[in-house]
């Protein structure tokens, strides 16, 4: 982005009534046009907010990030630079690189480090905190010439690197990649040093630019796709398996297909961290199944459900797929090594990601592995994320099993010993419960998004209750997987938001949430802010059998309507206590 | 308006959001109230973006108007 060209996207402001996003910009150095182009970035990742963004005094970045802990911000973004550690690091101040001072700038830079950490985890206990480690060149200012690298320069990114091990650590921090801003903004263009004299501001455009881009993707933090599709030939194997046999397919060096391990590898990963991976392949069912247990892949048979193999189109069996995950095609990515295939199933589902996998370019197949990274990369992992999959795999198993043997719902959910778990904490604050608001999509009141400050303001509210119920039968645990929030006003409780992990469909749990909350906080009737939404459907099918009707606007019910209405519920339900 | 003013004036419009785009030839120091400090600095690189130039910080202190920015850059060799 040009700097005219985010002048101009500021011009255009958000409807008066949009909610305000909050940001604070804590940097030692002239904001100027680094503000502008945050700005923009932000506008244009939180499309329909109103973006505010305060500053504080130049030159004062612990001062700043003292105002901030007072007035307790919102979003904190704070952009380190060396001078902000040591101003001698600068070159705007005089204090001197005798090489007697040197270990005394080593030192005090440690300190600085120390106490910038300890008010940027303070910030973070109430707002979300981005942090950017220093972007730009050290001067000149120890004894070595510049192709050697002193003990001072090497102490001194010892100090920066332990900062951000501690702060990428702390929960509510997210560190800026400098990996990434290396690769897209170059090093050695990013210090402007005339403007830095004379101005005060220090970066290139070019540079300021790509550093503000990266910050509103952090503080955006997009939802993560859920679910991988791969092909098998040629994609997470080299060979055709029909053509080869079991013998000759490879993903390893000797043979030359260690870009299709490596892939296997991605995928292994992902699927630990709680992405769900299927495979859709032409192939005969039980060739496949042989090739697996034969050869024993990187990517483990087991984390791989549903496995569909067979002859038909590729979209069929990638929606069939998608039934069995129970998620929609925009939160999934295809990866297969034909281009026919790919257009085939992007023509079914032109919401789904569908990615080449381009088995004749190492070059382009390590890019993919970043895609991939990229496009399913969380900020941290949950308990949810590592039951995910067999939670989704064994609930298929039995229902299977259910259903072959005349089982009713009711006689099922009956046998399930199915006990759920509610807790109203709002100390500490499960950062599972944004998650689910942010994520869900079928099962949701309004599909409403909110951000992590928006969040915490709307929960330090103390007329808002905030329930989080996790869900477990004889078959395994689901984690936590609802969430409804809301205030109570008197003998009714208006519900802002509700959404329920797909996974924990056809258990009731709706219903069960809903007796809980009425006569947990002793209320006669609970208004829903509900809007129809092209997902939610299954809300609204929930919403219809118990109103008799497609829900309005503002949807009601009573409790006398819901004990009508409300089907047998097979389900135990304990509170935890609040911590 | 040739090609050069018209770059100009685009300069001119995104350092000063507000502005007329009728008045902008004839902007200066004295009728912009939003030409602070803040504002020649943005108009400065606005210009060296636009044109791919480095502006002589000694000229910076006479360009104080539309027609002064678009005579220097007019005598500019990398514009002409």
């Amino acid at each position: 982005m040009k700097l005219v060209e985010a002048l101009e996207a500021l011009k255009h402001n958000a409807a008066i009534e949009s909610p305000v996003l909050q940001v604070d910009l804590a940097c030692g150095f002239t904001p100027l046009h680094f503000l502008t182009f945050l700005n923009a970035h932000l506008r244009a990742a939180f499309p329909g907010h109103k973006v505010q963004i305060g500053t504080g005094l130049y030159g004062d970045l612990p001062g700043t990030l003292a105002r901030i802990e007072r007035e307790k911000s919102s979003i904190v973004v704070a952009v380190v630079e060396w001078e902000d550690l040591d101003p001698r690091l600068g070159v705007r101040r005089l204090g001197g690189w005798r090489p007697g001072q040197l270990a005394g700038i080593v030192q005090s830079a440690r300190d600085q480090a120390s106490r910038l950490g300890d008010s940027l985890e303070r910030i973070a206990q109430s707002g979300g905190v981005i942090v950017s480690a220093p972007t730009l060149p050290l001067p000149p200012f120890a004894f070595t010439p510049g192709w050697q690298s002193s003990s001072f320069e090497n102490e001194l990114r010892e100090v920066v690197a332990e900062m951000m091990v501690r702060l990428s650590k702390s929960a509510g921090i997210r560190v800026v990649s400098s990996q990434r801003l290396d690769r897209i903004s170059a090093p050695a263009e990013r210090w402007d040093v005339k403007s830095a004299l004379n101005t005060g501001f220090p970066y290139h455009l070019g540079h300021a630019d790509q550093l503000a881009g990266i910050i509103a993707r952090l503080a955006a933090a997009a939802p993560p796709k859920k679910g991988l599709i791969t092909d098998l030939d040629d994609t997470l194997w080299m060979g055709i398996l029909g053509e080869a046999g079991v013998d000759g397919v490879a993903w390893d060096l000797d043979h030359h297909a260690q870009k299709h391990g490596l892939y296997q590898q991605m995928l292994a990963s992902l699927s630990e961290a709680g992405i769900l991976i299927a495979a859709a392949s032409k192939n005969n069912p039980a060739l496949v199944e042989e090739a697996f247990q034969a050869n024993r892949p990187v990517l483990a048979r087991e984390r791989i459900f549903p496995l569909e193999a067979g002859w038909g189109p590729k979209s069929e069996a990638v929606s069939r797929i998608l039934r069995a995950w129970n998620i929609g095609a925009d939160s999934v990515v295809f990866v297969d090594d034909s281009p026919l295939d790919l257009a085939e199933v992007k023509a079914v589902h032109p919401e789904m990601n569908c990615l080449l996998f381009p088995r004749d370019d190492d070059r382009a197949a390590y890019q993919l592995l970043e895609n991939l990274r990229d496009l399913f990369g969380k900020t941290s992992l949950s308990e949810e994320d590592a039951i995910r999959m067999e939670s989704l795999r064994t609930s298929h198993t039995v229902l299977d099993a259910a259903r072959a043997h005349g089982y009713t719902p009711d006689d099922f959910l009956r046998d399930a010993e199915g006990k759920l778990t509610v807790t109203a904490s709002k100390t500490p604050l499960d950062p599972r419960a944004l998650e689910l608001i942010n994520k869900t999509n079928q099962f949701n009141l309004n599909g409403r998004r909110i951000t992590e400050a928006s969040w915490r303001q709307y929960v330090d509210d103390r007329d808002v209750f905030v329930l989080l119920a996790s869900y477990q039968d004889k078959f395994g645990p689901l984690g936590k997987i609802a969430v409804m929030a809301g205030r109570r006003e008197g003998k009714r409780i208006s519900v802002d938001h509700w959404v329920m992990s797909c996974r924990a469909f056809s258990r009731r749990i709706e219903h069960a949430c809903l007796l809980y909350v009425f006569r947990k906080l002793e209320v006669e009737e609970a208004l829903f802010d509900f809007a129809p939404t092209a997902r939610n459907g299954p809300l609204q099918d929930f919403f219809a059998e118990l109103g008799g009707g497609a829900p309005g606007a503002a949807f009601s019910l009573t409790a006398q309507r819901l004990s009508e209405k409300c089907p047998p519920v097979h389900l135990r339900v304990e509170e935890l206590p609040d911590e | 308006m040739n090609d050069l003013e018209a770059r100009l004036a685009r300069c001119f419009a995104a350092a000063f959001p507000g502005i007329d785009p009728s008045v902008i030839t004839s902007a200066s120091l004295e009728t912009e109230e939003a030409w602070d400090s803040v504002a020649a600095v943005t108009l400065v690189t606005l210009i060296e973006e636009e044109f791919g130039v480095q502006m002589d910080l000694e000229a910076l202190e006479h360009l104080s108007s539309f027609s002064s920015i678009l005579n220097y850059l007019s005598g500019l060799p990398s514009i002409r």
